[in-house]
């Protein structure tokens, strides 16, 4: 490969790589490197000038081949390479060395990190000699688009898109949606009444002509690429046949079976073994909760079909199992609630008269179990203090390290709730008042002024053990006031914990099914935290709401939106540009053993009968490479990470520290 | 090497003298230790207060503290701590760098600190029997007050007579003469 002309470009990344790598020296070193013919470096490669470097260069140097010594491919492998097309340069006759992520952030010796920087870049130029011209494939992309998870923010993308004018295929895994937003009764800072925003949400979501929702169903299975995936979805029997029932609630009605509703009611409430959640639930078809229905425990009963006036219930109903097809993939799956059982100290679960923050939700809405009153646990008592608890399980590295960020909000919005209900002393206990979006402040500035006690201090634990006269009978919060730096004890009836938020606990089974990344937290990994921060590693999946990371509900519907308006713009295109980096049978050596068909993760590889050979296909080849090393008679390559390619990327790295020892390099500091 | 810290920041120095003591430097100042602790009534700072203190390089204020002398190392505050700061070690290094100083609050609490180790020392167990009365011939009047509940912990079976003795006492020994010479060591 001695005709290729090699420019190499050293990027400084501002301080990010040149704080730590002295990028002069390791452009000047590179123009000694075999078919390097333009060595530069520059502040910001992937700024427009840091382009038209590239660009003039290829046109008035006849440049063949171009490596950048930067980020990781990640973040601009796709800007150097259109800089490259621009110019005419096919944009697989580039190449990328990382010496960011991989070096500078890394290293902090500024010896070791430049000897390393020259190194990477010494591989890049070695192995992008032997790159070769690839030319992309372009697929078109399905338009209809599949949501899962029917909480606000997955409401809100489907309605935006099906109000485009495309088909959104709505997955929900209980028998309806709202999330948990259907069961709030106020929300702040306007207190505006939860269901009276969201029901009518709900209900356009459900009877769109271009919506089709699957409520009590779960994706079972994910396959395909950015634009098209082809999902499967096992719809749950309800036991209910769907187009015959009119929603009467004659079964719900005279079922005999009462359980414990822990999911909408927070296990404040009871329904029926056969339920709609709530009143106002979409759909309103009731589903048989099978572990708890009288007929599927001991054959008999049978109440409900008796009396369902046309016959819609079906106790031979099987899962249904649906397989479609859609271009683009949106989770919106929410959070789980921190169990507050598992602080000990704080008697959740032991001490009768401490809520939940979902329990208190119940207890305030006017559609739960007390129609709206405060009381204690008994169903009577009206509390005459309160105390709220900050920071239930949230900013603790004993359970969850972060901030839930809708907390201090929530609390805010109890000690307004109770007040205005109750009239009782209410007492917050927090850390610090995190009040920072629109309107927030302004609503913390109300409830000081209506008479709350805030004192500043982590609760220590919460007891019924009296010590002094006054606590009989009582919950006692005893806290460090930190304003007065002394231990205080504040008896009250009732104690509201306001727990955080967690990732669904199958938040990683999901983000393996979907193709995507959980943090250390388990919440959904963003492409970029700032800049694309709906839109996932994995082309055409992408996230809104809080299973991303804890959120209220202005900004999970503008995660819908936005989330939304990413497919939208991607459906509008038309068309997808597919990574040309794919897997190649040599015919003429494949044995057509078939070992490759079942190694390949992506179902991409298929057997041509009639040459007995195996064929693959090029639109679902993800580039893993995982059949070239399963190949048993070397006929697979993969594109763009050919043996030759790899090989010379090595010694490109090793032939660098001979250089090293031969030069004595000196490096100023 | 033995680190006398010279030269450094008070903080730094009680850092360093405290196994994990380096995430000192992550205290939210949200009180959990204080509102925790079953002395913290008693205390003049609370434990918070303390790591303030010593933040804001109050050497005097915070050696002279009765703090970590009514520490009584229960770990409260050191289990439910968000930031796993590890408190109740660090009382023990204001008590030991309190010490070196002869800088302490009062010295009852030497001595009963005194009275208590003399024991453990000897039999490898505390005996609160023997203990208090060593404190008393330091401070008579202390002991007097205390003299009725020993009296009832004795014949309710909650505190024995006579002292218990552990099984391989010169192995304890001889792990206490070690740690008194790396601390004697860390002290030059």
């Amino acid at each position: 490969m001695s005709e290729a002309r090699i420019g190499v470009y050293v990027c400084h990344c501002g301080s990010n790589i040149a704080g730590t790598v002295d990028v002069a020296a390791v452009a000047k070193w590179a123009e000694d490197l075999p078919n390097v013919v333009v060595s530069r470096d520059y502040k910001f490669m992937c700024s427009s000038p840091g382009q038209e470097m590239i660009e003039t260069d290829i046109k008035e140097l006849g440049l063949t081949r171009v490596v950048v010594a930067s980020c990781s491919p990640h973040l601009h492998e796709p800007t150097f390479r259109g800089a490259c097309s621009r110019a005419g340069l096919n944009p697989y006759l580039f190449e990328m060395a990382n010496i960011r992520e991989q070096d500078s952030w890394v290293t902090t010796d500024q010896v070791e990190a430049t000897k390393k920087a020259m190194s990477l870049v010494a591989a890049a130029v070695s192995r992008v000699a032997y790159q070769q011209p690839l030319e992309s494939l372009f697929v078109p992309i399905d338009p209809n688009v599949l949501v899962v998870g029917g909480g606000v923010a997955g409401i809100q993308a489907t309605l935006e898109i099906a109000d485009s004018g495309r088909h959104v295929y709505l997955v929900e895994r209980e028998p309806s949606i709202g999330g948990h937003m259907a069961q709030l009764d106020k929300t702040f800072p306007t207190l505006d009444c939860s269901a009276c925003i969201l029901t009518p949400k709900m209900t356009n979501a459900a009877n769109h002509q271009n919506v089709t929702l699957f409520t009590w169903s779960e994706v079972e299975k994910v396959e395909g690429y950015v634009g098209n995936f082809t999902v499967t979805i096992r719809k749950r029997a309800r036991y209910i046949d769907e187009p015959l029932c009119t929603g009467c609630g004659v079964c719900q009605e005279k079922c005999p079976k009462k359980v414990i509703d822990d999911v909408f009611e927070a296990g404040i409430g009871y329904r029926k073994a056969v339920y709609i959640p709530f009143p106002q639930a979409v759909p309103n078809t009731p589903v048989i909760d099978r572990d708890n229905c009288i007929f599927f425990e001991k054959g008999t009963c049978k109440a409900c079909e008796k009396f369902c006036p046309t016959g819609a219930i079906k106790f031979d109903q099987e899962d249904e199992i649906i397989t479609l097809k859609v271009g683009n993939i949106i989770l919106a799956t929410g959070y789980d609630l921190f169990d507050a059982r598992r602080i000990p100290q704080y008697g959740y679960g032991r001490l009768e008269n401490v809520f939940s923050s979902l329990e208190f939700e119940r207890l305030t809405n006017a559609a739960g179990p007390t129609l709206g009153r405060v009381v204690l646990r008994d169903g009577v008592t009206v509390p005459k203090s309160v105390g709220i608890i900050h920071c239930v399980g949230s900013r603790d590295k004993n359970y969850n390290n972060y901030c839930s960020s809708i907390c201090c909000m929530q609390s805010l919005k109890f000690a307004h709730m109770v007040k205005e209900r109750t009239g009782a002393e209410v007492y917050e206990f927090y850390i610090d008042i995190r009040t920072p979006a629109k309107a927030y402040d302004e609503f913390y500035q109300k409830v000081l002024g209506e008479g709350t006690h805030f004192i500043r201090g982590r609760v220590a634990e919460v007891t019924d053990a009296a010590r002094q006269p006054g606590e009989e009978g009582k919950l006692i919060i005893q806290a460090e006031d930190t304003l007065i730096g002394k231990q205080r004890r504040i008896p009250v009836d009732m104690v509201i914990l306001s727990s955080g938020l967690e990732a669904r606990a199958d938040a990683k089974e999901v983000a393996i099914k979907f193709g995507i990344s959980c943090s250390a937290d388990e919440w959904f990994i963003e492409k970029h935290p700032k800049l694309d921060p709906v839109a996932t590693m994995t082309d055409g999946v992408f996230v809104a709401g809080a299973c991303q990371g804890p959120k209220d509900i202005p900004a999970s519907v503008a995660q819908g939106s936005a989330a939304a308006a990413r497919v939208m713009s991607l459906i509008g295109q038309g068309e997808v540009e597919i990574e040309a980096a794919t897997a190649i049978v040599n015919e003429e050596t494949c044995v057509g053993c078939q070992e490759c068909i079942p190694s390949c993760p992506y179902g991409s590889i298929e057997f041509l009968e009639d040459k007995k050979k195996a064929h693959i296909i090029e639109a679902l080849c993800k580039g893993c490479g995982t059949c070239v090393g399963t190949c048993l008679s070397k006929s697979i390559t993969l594109r763009h990470f050919t043996d030759e390619q790899l090989v010379n990327e090595m010694i490109g790295a090793m032939q660098s520290m001979k250089l090293f020892e031969a030069q004595d390099l000196v490096i100023v500091e | 090497m033995p680190d006398n810290g010279a030269g450094k920041s008070f903080y730094e120095r009680v850092a360093a003298a405290t196994p994990g003591g380096d995430v000192l430097m992550k205290c939210l100042q949200c009180g959990t230790c204080g509102g925790s602790c079953p002395s913290g009534a008693d205390m003049d700072s609370t434990p918070r207060q303390l790591f303030a203190m010593i933040s804001a390089g109050m050497e005097d204020e915070v050696l002279s503290s009765n703090t970590p002398w009514y520490c009584v190392s229960c770990y409260y505050c050191t289990v439910r701590c968000p930031q796993e700061i590890p408190i109740t070690m660090i009382m023990y290094t204001l008590k030991r760098m309190a010490l070196a100083r002869g800088h302490y609050h009062k010295d009852a609490h030497i001595n009963w600190s005194k009275s208590f180790t003399n024991f453990v020392e000897l039999n490898g167990r505390s005996f609160e029997l023997g203990a208090m009365t060593l404190f008393g011939l330091h401070n008579p009047f202390a002991i007097v007050k205390q003299g009725g509940l020993g009296v009832q912990m004795i014949t309710k079976g909650r505190m024995p007579p006579v002292p218990e003795r552990i099984r391989n006492m010169p192995q304890l020994t001889a792990i206490l003469n070690e740690a008194k010479r790396i601390a004697e060591e860390e002290e030059v």
